[in-house]
């Protein structure tokens, strides 16, 4: 499935805002599922310095210092992107769950791709024992590690209510875990919280999801939105597979991947400093529209964050 | 044997008070069965170089060592380091041992050789961490024993260190195995701490017992700290490179030791704030604009040091900083992210790393420490949990039911155990397990005797063009407790020197770099922003108080002298409590208060903002944030003022003893003033003091003489302004016609000969600003300038005769734009420092 994606983001500032830095990370990640054809990140006003690099977990950013005086920040993304996961794991062909908490403990990959970097506990991913308990009820001794984790993430989105007036960006996994309520990066974070508990390794990816208007419906201009779900390693055979708590969805070719981390701070599309005298808005308009329609599931209108 | 010789040589030579006290020591001291003791060898013997210490300290008549050890604890305590207000300053506290721990050549030779060779073992594992990682890919150490650190910083992977290394200076924490060897219990690597505190304790021991230490080849230390110093500076990319060393602040628990290092080794001491990430290279914000950074002593730890990639909750911090390092714009040491070789994790890895990356065993052994990420290793552990110490195996963020340290399991009690054990299951990377290890003792002495006290001692290496040097002396601390489990090593420690004995007489080492090092140079300076911000409100506070100090004297002598100007009541003295209400240093209720009361709450009144009590502690908290600017005499003869400002609170007091208090206090002030004209050197730094007290003062002056020199002045009123002017005998000596109010005016604020006058302070201040480096590069004249040259103009040309009190509270206000207007050009928080704040939302 090939997707063309606009993402604009918009600050508006009360006073005129004198030095802006930011780290952009808004280029999707080329991996083993899919292939960034085209991307452009577009900054207004134009920035005095720009730097590109790949950050520590494989993600693209690009770093931009803007040093004149602006009252709106204009940051603009379109990508295209082919998505082309393999099929859907087996959950009963997966190796017991504590099998590949031992086996990501021994792993020789320091790097991005490896199980090492996503074991331990983060500020926004705590090792928090209620969440734990929690996380235990399904990973049972002994069971699939696709089950369980898909069993976890079925009971997140059955407990827990979206609400996105409930929670900000810098919400506690513990507090969201508590309320039983958020948006997809509550989930994401509890979900995490909880492999991460008993010692398996998660990661927090964001990214994009395709959208299905309801039927008879046009698609909304802009109506789409950031999203953020959990990737987990199942073992040297199966690797990462993604597991969205948000819709209860195992992420096959629905989702487009923009960065991978151990929780939100790591991959935060836009992240900055700014010389901020004033009071700041924020508008973030996307779109994700498919190039090919094969394939689309009907009826089914998945959640994303809704943010803006 | 050597013990006995020394024995023998110390029978002959000794005094018989001496010899008894000596051997009262020796036949008194008791080490612990089985623990090795630094005294007494493995067969019961002391050691030689020990003995001749313990010799030639009982030669001290009892109580004279006593006298002279507390003589010098308390000037370096006054003066030097560990300087705290309780309550206050989070400072730890570490009370000297008078007794150094002593450590003979061979021994040294041991350690320093173990300690050599481990710091080159962390160097070069972190080469290979952030560099291609040989290590994990072929399996000698999992990945996940090292991501679990926080300071495992995965974005300076493959980045160069700027300089060239990871590690300028490296900790070892050492004690005495059972079998008598030296072991290593913990590794420093992040930012060791403490140095700084065996400097100071050197200046203690060497100062108390000349002498002696002198007389003993004692190694010296300012060797090391001098190649550290030229370590660094070649990290540098230039020649004659700025160095910094970043502190979290005076927040800090070790705020008071960086700021005795900075100074010492002439090092600018920064914050986060005061340094600017731009272009890949970092600068210091100072009066003159920006200036390069060249070099970064780092006391912040990694996490915090930049905002925009590290901790975004961090207020430490530079942003961009981690950008610049990838430039290789600025050399950070340690390198940022060295902290992940300190996880206890990697012990249990060393011995087979050491000889895989240098080719060499292992010198000196750490405690046998097992990390459960292991299969094998967790089976160890859990088969003998009862028998071992638990840690957590990183330094990671705190967590929820985390170990905050080690602990025995035989102290936890059942549910604890249970937790643990099912925690050593969830996640068991989080832990290692480690063999419980007894801390060997050392002598301390203990209301005149001689008794074992558990020890840690910490020894540093550094970096320097000549290769690796390490520190021939140390941080060392012993226990209160005779508990000697090293984990038990709590709050009540306290500190000794470290005396390293060579066999042949000390070299005397000269600092004097060679003639041709040294270019010969006479500029101002770079001055940061923050120094000179404070600078500037020391000397306001010091001006107020001197002020204010006045007011209070006037108080007293109404009371005692019937000559007085202001009488115990009237007009004159209604207008003295009201200035001081205005001043806040009264609160409104002492309106017809009595004179004694209100000098005494003018004096001691903690929560009045304008008593002297509350400006001499914000003077002294000013110059704590700087203390590596100030002369040690300086500082001093603050701190006695404020001791005896609080002391003095106490007892209720009568008027002649409030009088005598003001008098004491008004002579310190004299003498810091004296100490500021004299003994600073006139660069940028004094200038700030000086326009910070020349502001105040222009202000007191114009406030006092509008208050006592209106239209409706009385002789009385007159009086009393000459007196807080300081001006009666210049006035008497000059107008023999007695007090009128045109020539107490003119006095008062317009001579240029009278240094209590405005116009002495308005032309003090042109020449301060004249000085002081411009930024603007037209040629125009700065904001601070703008203010004040019309000033001036209007204060020269003005006449008495039409000096009115509207004129003088428009020349006040003046003096406060000014303030404002010098506090925008050169300090951080002037109103161009706006503050940086996140970009918010769930973007």
């Amino acid at each position: 499935m090939i997707y063309a994606v606009r993402h604009r983001t918009t600050y508006s500032y009360e006073e005129p805002v004198s030095f802006a830095r930011c780290v952009l990370r808004l280029t999707p990640r080329t991996s083993a599922t899919q292939t960034v054809l085209a991307n452009t990140v577009k900054v207004t006003p134009r920035p005095t310095d720009t730097r590109d690099r790949t950050g520590p977990f494989g993600e693209k950013t690009r770093t931009v210092v803007i040093d004149t005086p602006h009252t709106s920040l204009v940051i603009e993304a379109t990508s295209q992107v082919d998505v082309h996961a393999p099929a859907p794991p087996d959950p009963k062909a997966s190796l017991p769950w504590e099998a590949v908490r031992a086996e990501s403990f021994q792993s020789r990959d320091l790097g991005p791709d490896g199980a090492a970097a996503y074991l331990y506990p983060t500020r926004r991913t705590p090792a928090a024992s209620p969440i734990t308990e929690y996380a235990r009820q399904s990973l049972v001794a002994g069971r699939p590690i696709v089950e369980a984790a898909a069993e976890l993430m079925t009971r997140i989105r059955e407990d827990f209510t979206y609400d996105p007036e409930a929670t900000s960006v810098s919400t506690p996994a513990l507090d969201a875990f508590t309320a039983r309520h958020g948006v997809c990066q509550d989930f994401a974070h509890v979900m995490i919280s909880g492999l991460k508990g008993l010692g398996l390794p998660a990661a927090y990816v964001s990214g994009y999801l395709r959208t299905i208007p309801p039927p008879g419906k046009p698609r909304l201009e802009g109506a789409d939105a950031t999203h953020a779900w959990v990737s987990l390693w199942c073992g040297r055979n199966q690797g990462w597979i993604g597991f969205d708590p948000t819709n209860a969805i195992v992420v096959q070719n629905d989702h487009i991947v923009l960065a991978v981390g151990r929780d939100y701070s790591d991959v935060a599309p836009i992240d900055g400093i700014i010389l901020a005298p004033g009071a700041q808005t924020l508008k973030v308009e996307v779109d994700v529209i498919p190039q090919e329609t094969a394939n689309a599931p009907a009826g089914h209108r998945p959640v994303t964050s809704s943010s803006a | 044997m050597a013990a006995e010789t020394a024995t023998r040589r110390r029978g002959e030579d000794l005094e018989p008070s001496a010899a008894k006290r000596l051997s009262a020591w020796l036949r008194g001291y008791r080490p612990i069965q089985g623990i090795p003791d630094e005294l007494f060898d493995a067969t019961g013997r002391p050691r030689g170089d020990w003995l001749s210490f313990l010799g030639d300290f009982a030669e001290y008549p009892e109580g004279e060592f006593k006298s002279r050890f507390e003589v010098a604890t308390r000037h370096i305590r006054d003066t030097g380091v560990s300087y705290r207000v309780y309550g206050e300053e989070t400072e730890q506290s570490w009370p000297l041992n008078p007794l150094p721990l002593i450590l003979g050549q061979s021994e040294w030779l041991q350690i320093a050789r173990g300690v050599e060779q481990r710091a080159n073992l962390m160097e070069a594992l972190l080469r290979d961490i952030y560099g291609d990682a040989s290590l994990v890919e072929e399996g000698h150490l999992p990945a996940a024993a090292l991501t679990g650190s926080i300071d495992f910083l995965p974005q300076l992977r493959g980045v160069q260190p700027p300089g060239g290394r990871y590690l300028q200076l490296y900790a070892a924490d050492l004690g005495r195995g059972p079998d008598g060897r030296w072991w290593v219990l913990d590794d420093r690597t992040q930012a060791p701490s403490g140095a700084g505190y065996a400097l100071e304790n050197r200046l203690v021991l060497s100062r108390a017992y000349p002498n002696l230490y002198n007389g003993m080849n004692v190694e010296r230390l300012a060797p090391f700290f001098d190649g550290f110093r030229k370590g660094l500076a070649s990290a540098a990319d230039r020649t004659d490179p700025r160095i910094c060393l970043l502190t979290p602040g005076p927040f800090s628990d070790t705020y008071f030791e960086q700021a005795h290092l900075a100074r010492y080794l002439g090092f600018l001491l920064v914050e986060g704030d005061d340094l600017v990430a731009h272009d890949g290279k970092v600068y210091v914000r100072t009066i003159a604009g920006l200036k390069r950074a060249d070099v970064i002593l780092r006391r912040v730890d990694a996490d915090f040091t930049d905002p925009l990639e590290l901790n975004s909750s961090s207020r430490l911090g530079t942003p961009g900083l981690l950008e610049a390092i990838r430039a290789g714009g600025v050399a950070m040491l340690n390198m940022p992210g060295s902290g992940v070789v300190e996880s206890k994790a990697l012990l249990g890895f060393l011995p087979k790393l050491c000889r895989r990356l240098l080719g060499e065993d292992l010198i000196m052994p750490n405690i046998a420490t097992w990390w459960c990420g292991q299969p094998l290793e967790r089976d160890v552990v859990e088969r003998h949990l009862d028998n071992l110490a638990i840690a957590p195996a990183f330094n990671a963020p705190g967590e929820d039911g985390a170990l905050s340290g080690p602990r025995l399991m035989a102290d936890l009690s059942p549910q604890e155990k249970a937790d643990l054990r099912r925690r050593l299951t969830d996640r068991p990377g989080d832990f290692v397990g480690q063999e419980v290890v007894r801390l060997s003792t050392m002598p301390v002495l203990r209301d005149g005797r001689l008794e074992p006290a558990p020890f840690v001692l910490r020894v540093y290496a550094a970096w320097t063009p000549d290769g690796m040097k390490i520190m021939p002396g140390g941080f060392c601390r012993t226990s209160e407790r005779l508990d000697v489990r090293a984990i038990s090593m709590g709050g009540d420690a306290r500190t000794a020197d470290v005396w390293v004995i060579d066999d042949k007489p000390v070299e005397r080492v000269s600092l004097l770099a060679s003639q041709e090092d040294v270019k010969v140079r006479r500029i101002m300076g770079h001055l940061p922003s923050r120094a000179a911000d404070n600078l500037f409100w020391l000397g306001r506070y010091i001006e107020r108080a001197e002020a204010t100090l006045r007011l209070a004297r006037s108080l007293c002598t109404s009371l005692m002298d019937s000559e007085s100007a202001a009488h115990a009541s009237g007009e004159t003295l209604t207008s003295l409590q009201q200035l001081l209400i205005d001043w806040g240093a009264l609160d409104e209720e002492h309106v017809g208060a009595g004179a004694l009361e209100s000098a005494r709450d003018t004096l001691h009144d903690q929560a009045a903002y304008g008593s002297v009590i509350y400006l001499v502690r914000g003077a002294r908290r000013t110059a704590a944030s700087m203390r590596e600017r100030l002369s040690a005499d300086f500082w001093t003869l603050l701190v006695n003022l404020e001791t005896e400002l609080t002391e003095g609170a106490q007892s209720p007091l009568s008027e002649a003893e409030v009088l005598q208090q003001v008098e004491s206090a008004l002579q310190i002030l004299a003498a810091l003033a004296g100490l500021a004209q004299e003994n600073m050197n006139r660069v940028a730094g004094w200038r700030f003091l000086d326009m910070g007290r020349r502001i105040e003062r222009g202000i007191n002056t114009c406030r006092i003489t509008r208050t006592f020199a209106h239209d409706a002045a009385t002789p009385d009123d007159l009086d009393l302004l000459l007196d807080l002017a300081d001006s009666q005998i210049t006035y008497r000596a000059r107008y023999l016609v007695g007090l009128a109010l045109t020539p107490v005016r003119d006095m008062v604020m317009l001579d240029p000969f009278n240094t209590r006058s405005l116009a002495f302070q308005v032309q003090t201040l042109k020449d301060h600003l004249a000085v002081l480096p411009s930024l603007l590069a037209d040629g125009m004249l700065e904001e601070p300038s703008k203010i004040l040259l019309p000033l001036a103009t209007d204060v020269e040309t003005a006449d008495a005769q039409n000096l009115t009190p509207d004129k003088m509270q428009t020349f006040e206000r003046t003096l406060l734009k000014l303030s404002g207007a010098i506090a925008d050009r050169y300090f951080l928080q002037g109103a161009h420092a706006v503050p940086t704040v996140k970009l918010g939302g769930l973007a």
